[in-house]
């Protein structure tokens, strides 16, 4: 078989299971088909991604499809993401409070928008085409607004509608970015349909003409930014993670950003080589990337929503990743690296905090005390996914932010390091405080303990394992995997 | 590029101007779709080469997608939620002409600042494209009800349109085919929205739903 096809089903598993779930005559039906599904699409990912290390890069349908390293690493962050929030939805979806709104009409919404939004994601990830790359951007935001108000109420009304005006339009800036972009290839003898092909842009884009490509550039940064929950573009983040589900947000958290950051990340080599590498695109990107961290500790420090803490969180972590990625060589496998931590320690922030919720029957971290003696499982995974989150060493966010900080030590941007350290401090104080007053204060006693089967203690114990050995010992298929990623954004190890 | 685009360059400049002028919202639905086929007519007359059919269905799933069925698609949704006008909007409906002018000028001079390559054809037809863009984005900034909302957006993709037509000669059908169909599944899904507010709210006040803060 021809190793293209597999990019081909990769696109349709989740479709056909989309459609699936459209039929299904119970509402615990539609919840086995997700985690199978999700299953499927990992097994499908794992042999995809071999491919690619295999053959280097895959193409089908001519080249509008194709995969490299890139693409591939944000396939498996994917897939895990999807996976273990797949899993998830088993679990929160059979609580008695979910059970009773949860009907099949529910249900049959839930399964398709799931699988609709990862086979848009997944479109993002395998487009060479960045017509299509944009297109999938914004089916993903289409088919993500109703699972926002999965269950409707006036706050979750109010958080799609938001989510959907400033995506959408954020959305459409992109779509004029694109089509600078593509029009600065005319001069470089690209045309018609080509103009919008990556491969090709990135062959000449040492003869694009830069003031459009610069043009270009500053609207996608804005349009993808606003998805991507860049600061001072993150207005409809916190309230679209905290309404939806709890396994929608993590994956909102934990890849539907990473979606549209990848979008900036694939013209980020472009831009660099047709305005000289002089870093002009780049230095915009940190500036980005700083606001999202200072805004975002700011918020941190004075929240009592656990669901918007960890929201804010996300804005930093994007702001995280973009200063590294701003930062160049060495900064680009940071980046790498820290997209993967945050990926992984994400969900299970949101998956605690969902779990809790449905304990306390409020997200409000006033109320939220003692979750240890409540839940030593879910607890525990909020309080250790809370401390993994804001850089408590030996997990792997202190590794990779420490990374990011000797990257820009050693391109001498002192301003940014001083300003990054300044904005993880605050964090790290700010959320240190909400974590321990969750832990160790006592609970109130009307609050009823709650049993914890096999699957919670796994989606608990495996990411923060995964974020303990990534921390101890960073395994060279992954820092080989990071660094192949990195080297086509220009990045070095 | 000849005396047909010109006119459709002042009738569309036109419908810009009496979306921002009217308070009656079948009013500005219909005028924003004839501003779409507008559009729709511009693509296939703006072409110097012969027209190609790839170009012939673009402009013409354009055209009937804006020009019919979302006309139809928001007057009943108006309808369902019992709206009629817009009333008072945040920027009134005298001081938004007026920004439309001062935004229209801001438009022609940001068109002479783009490089030749952007404009080969050298017609007003960018500047106009910029000006709907931006009609439409400060419609959805100045106005209160959903659905005025929604055609500010749907205002904004037509000037995308007509950007992408002029500016990239020959995006390949199947990207063109795509977004539009994201277009038509965002206004579906807007209107749904919209239907959802009003019954959960009573209203369509998109000001008011302010709830979630910090």
């Amino acid at each position: 078989m021809d190793a293209g096809a597999l990019i081909l089903i990769q696109l349709a598993l989740p479709a056909l299971f989309a459609a699936a779930c459209l039929v299904l005559r119970s509402p615990k039906a539609v919840l086995a088909t997700v985690a199978l599904g999700a299953l499927v699409m990992a097994a499908s990912t794992g042999a995809t991604v071999w491919a690619v290390h295999v053959h280097g890069t895959l193409g089908a349908v001519g080249e509008w499809f194709f995969l490299d390293a890139l693409s591939a690493y944000h396939l498996v962050l994917l897939s895990i993401v999807f996976g273990l929030s797949s899993l998830y939805s088993w679990k929160y979806f059979a609580h008695p409070h979910e059970k009773a709104r949860f009907d099949l009409r529910t249900a049959r919404r839930f399964g398709a928008l799931w699988f609709g939004a990862a086979a848009a994601m997944t479109l993002v990830l395998e487009s060479n085409n960045l017509g299509i790359l944009w297109v999938g951007v914004e089916a993903s935001t289409l088919l993500t607004a109703f699972l926002i108000c999965l269950h409707v109420s006036p706050a979750s009304l109010e958080a799609m509608w938001k989510y959907l005006i400033m995506c959408s339009v954020g959305v459409a800036f992109a779509f004029i970015g694109t089509l600078l972009v593509s029009a600065s290839a005319a001069h470089a003898k690209l045309d018609g349909s080509d103009a919008l092909l990556w491969t090709h842009l990135k062959a000449v884009a040492g003869n694009l003409n830069p003031t459009l490509l610069k043009m270009g550039f500053i609207f996608l940064l804005v349009g993808y930014g606003t998805k991507a929950g860049l600061a001072p573009m993150h207005g409809w983040l916190p309230d679209a993670h905290s309404q939806a589900p709890a396994p929608v947000s993590a994956v909102f958290s934990g890849f539907l950003l990473n979606s549209a950051l990848y979008c900036i990340m694939r013209y980020i080599p472009i831009v660099e080589a047709g305005t000289g590498h002089v870093g002009w695109g780049l230095g915009i990107l940190t500036l980005f990337g700083l606001a999202s961290i200072l805004i975002a500790a700011g918020f941190i420090v004075f929240q009592n929503d656990a669901k918007r803490l960890l929201a804010y969180s996300s804005v930093e972590h994007m702001g995280i990743i973009a200063v590294g990625l701003g930062l160049g060589g060495f900064g680009v496998f940071a980046a790498m690296f820290h997209a993967a931590n945050h990926s992984i320690a994400k969900p299970l922030g949101f998956f605690s905090a969902g779990r809790l919720g449905q304990m306390y029957g409020t997200h409000d971290m006033t109320k939220m005390k003692g979750v240890l003696r409540v839940s030593p499982v879910w607890g525990g995974g909020f309080f250790f996914s809370l401390l993994a989150l804001i850089g408590v060493a030996p997990f792997a966010i202190f590794m990779s932010e420490f990374q990011i900080l000797r990257a820009a030590f050693d391109t001498g941007a002192l301003v940014t390091l001083a300003l990054f350290v300044a904005g993880t401090c605050i964090v790290f104080v700010g959320a240190l405080r909400h974590a321990v007053r969750a832990a160790w204060e006592p609970a109130d006693e009307a609050i009823r303990p709650e049993p914890a089967g096999a699957l919670d203690i796994a989606l608990v114990f495996l990411p923060l394992a995964a974020m303990l050995a990534f921390g101890l010992f960073l395994p060279s298929f992954a820092s080989g995997a990071f660094a192949e990623a990195a080297k086509i954004i220009g990045g070095t190890p | 590029m000849n005396a047909w685009t010109d006119v459709i360059v002042v009738l569309v400049a036109l419908t810009n101007l009496g979306l921002l002028g009217s308070s009656r919202l079948s009013v500005c639905i219909r005028v924003v779709a004839v501003q779409g086929i507008f559009f729709g007519l511009a693509a296939v007359l703006l072409r110097a080469e012969p027209i190609t059919v790839d170009l012939a269905v673009v402009a013409a799933a354009s055209a009937i997608v804006k020009g019919i069925v979302f006309p139809v698609l928001l007057l009943r949704t108006a309808r369902n939620v019992n709206i009629r006008r817009e009333v008072e909007p945040f920027v009134g409906f005298s001081t938004s002409l007026f920004v439309g002018l001062v935004l229209l000028a801001f438009a022609l001079w940001i068109g002479a600042q783009m490089p030749v390559e952007a404009n080969p054809t050298g017609s007003l037809v960018i500047p106009l494209a910029l000006f709907t863009v931006m009609v439409g984005l400060f419609t959805i900034a100045s106005r209160r009800k959903a659905v005025t909302q929604v055609l500010g957006y749907l205002t904004m993709e037509n000037g995308i349109f007509a950007f992408g037509v002029t500016v990239v000669g020959g995006i390949p059908v199947l990207v063109e085919l795509g977004v539009l169909m994201d277009v038509f599944v965002a206004v579906f899904v807007m209107c749904i929205a919209t239907w959802h507010i009003s019954r959960e709210f009573d209203h369509v006040d998109v000001d008011q739903l302010d709830a979630l803060k910090g």
